[in-house]
């Protein structure tokens, strides 16, 4: 499914190898999910520089808190995915990431332009870009700001200005689609 | 079954998946997994959409970026001892991230402090050459102020000489005109030391004392001496004057009279009097024809 696979693993023996801190975990973990990771923080932390900064944070924590994960609560990309939104959402809120950021505004953004066009659109990925279309997209919108944008959901509502239950509703609905569309 | 269906519905499991539960919320719902299988199926379909959604938005990080990551988890697991327990470690994070910015923070605040020095040298400059500024422009204030009396001084004292000037003339000419009449005028019993000078002109009507020879004693304040003239036995007031040590005039203008055969000066209050006081009589004195 992603772009380039070195190596790849079944999530047991991902599991097995990250909890007994075998390196090649993380390099499995690194070739099947960085991109994946690296697509959310990014869209987070609008400056390269800084979001691989946090991917990095991102990897160093899954491989020290290997030990916390618990496969009967999820998978191991459900878990690792809320550690890179949790650090990239801890960074943009931090103290000194915003007064950097005050500095930095216009240039950010030409970076972020950048960073945009690297995406690496593949074969599903166009499939992907006719599938969210065909969503209603004020679905999609509520699922974005959450997923990839980092807000709460009670944020999202707020923004929105939209009761809590339809926001939580769209979210479900726009998931049923994603849904619908991989199956 | 039933209990389990409404609860997939209510949209919790979507936001589970997305980490937007509390913790209390969080051990519901796996609580509610463990029971109902469905729950759970729920859960991992949700999950890999969202897996799938995440792999299909993929961004690829720098190409050094893998082996960068290697090398830290490496260097941690050679000290893997030390930090065994410490699961949650966060200071190799905040290690890795402050250098970022403090070493621009560091050279800003140096540049800060040499500009804030700078503009310290600059005020204290400004002020000293502020401060002689305001001294040397009261000292050129003081010069003006002592070159604007002295010119004042010089300007009087060229009037002065002008008008002095011109009674001199005046007097110079006498002699040449025949007209104009020299009387002195004597002292009286009651002032045998008395004596002044009086210069007529007949035809012009002109009549002057003369201050510079004036043989007068000064008179006070509460009283004037006055000119009068005795015409056909009648005296006629010809004015007020004082007698004073420091008088700027040589001649002083009195009134006219067109015939006189005598002029004399009494003492009389500040002001003058309509008819003299002959007692008070000082001087005297006749024109000779």
């Amino acid at each position: 499914m992603t772009t380039t696979k070195k190596i790849s693993l079944s999530e047991e023996e991902l599991v097995r190898a990250l909890k007994s801190q075998e390196t090649i975990a993380i390099k499995a973990l690194y070739d099947m999910y960085s991109g994946a990771l690296f697509g959310v923080v990014s869209r987070i932390i609008l400056q390269p520089e800084v979001a691989e900064d946090v991917l990095q944070e991102t990897f160093i924590k899954i491989w020290k808190s290997a030990d916390n994960y618990d496969s009967a609560k999820g998978r191991l990309f459900t878990w690792m995915m809320n550690i890179a939104r949790n650090l990239a959402i801890d960074k943009l809120r931090s103290k000194d990431f915003k007064n950097a950021n005050k500095n930095q505004d216009i240039e950010n953004n030409v970076d972020f332009i950048d960073a945009q066009k690297e995406v690496t659109f593949n074969a599903d990925a166009i499939g992907l870009k006719d599938m969210v279309t065909s969503l209603k997209p004020e679905f999609n919108l509520v699922l974005d700001m959450v997923y990839f944008k980092g807000y709460t959901h009670v944020e999202a509502a707020e923004e929105l200005d939209l009761p809590l239950g339809t926001v939580k509703t769209r979210i479900r609905m726009a998931i049923m689609e994603l849904r619908k569309n991989f199956n | 079954m039933e209990e389990g269906k409404a609860y997939i519905e209510s949209g919790i499991l979507e936001l589970y998946v997305l980490g937007e539960l509390n913790e209390q919320e969080q051990h519901e719902v796996e609580a509610m997994a463990a029971q109902y299988p469905e729950v759970k199926q729920e859960i991992s379909a949700i999950e890999l959409a969202m897996e799938e959604y995440a792999i299909q938005h993929s961004v690829q990080p720098s190409k050094g970026l893998e082996n960068k990551i290697l090398e830290k988890i490496e260097a941690a697991t050679i000290d893997t001892s030390k930090v065994s327990e410490n699961l949650t470690t966060t200071t190799p994070q905040d290690a890795k991230i402050l250098p970022l910015y403090p070493e621009g923070y560091e050279s800003k605040l140096k540049t800060l402090r040499i500009a804030l020095v700078a503009c310290a040298v600059l005020l204290i400059v400004a002020g000293i050459a502020l401060y002689s500024a305001h001294t040397e422009l009261g000292t050129a204030k003081d010069q003006i102020i002592a070159l604007n009396q002295d010119k004042q001084k010089f300007a009087n004292t060229v009037n002065y000489m002008k008008e002095t000037n011109q009674e001199l003339q005046t007097i110079a000419d006498m002699p040449n005109d025949p007209d104009w009449k020299t009387v002195k005028l004597a002292g009286t019993k009651m002032a045998p030391q008395a004596k002044m000078m009086v210069y007529w002109h007949t035809s012009g009507r002109h009549v002057m004392v003369d201050n510079s020879k004036m043989g007068l004693p000064k008179n006070d304040q509460a009283h004037q001496y006055q000119l009068w003239a005795l015409v056909n036995g009648k005296p006629v007031d010809l004015g007020v004057f004082d007698v004073k040590a420091d008088t700027t005039h040589i001649l002083l203008k009195m009134k006219e009279i067109g015939s006189a055969q005598a002029f004399a000066v009494t003492l009389e209050k500040r002001g003058g009097v309509a008819s003299p006081t002959m007692d008070q009589m000082i001087v005297m004195g006749g024109v000779s024809i």
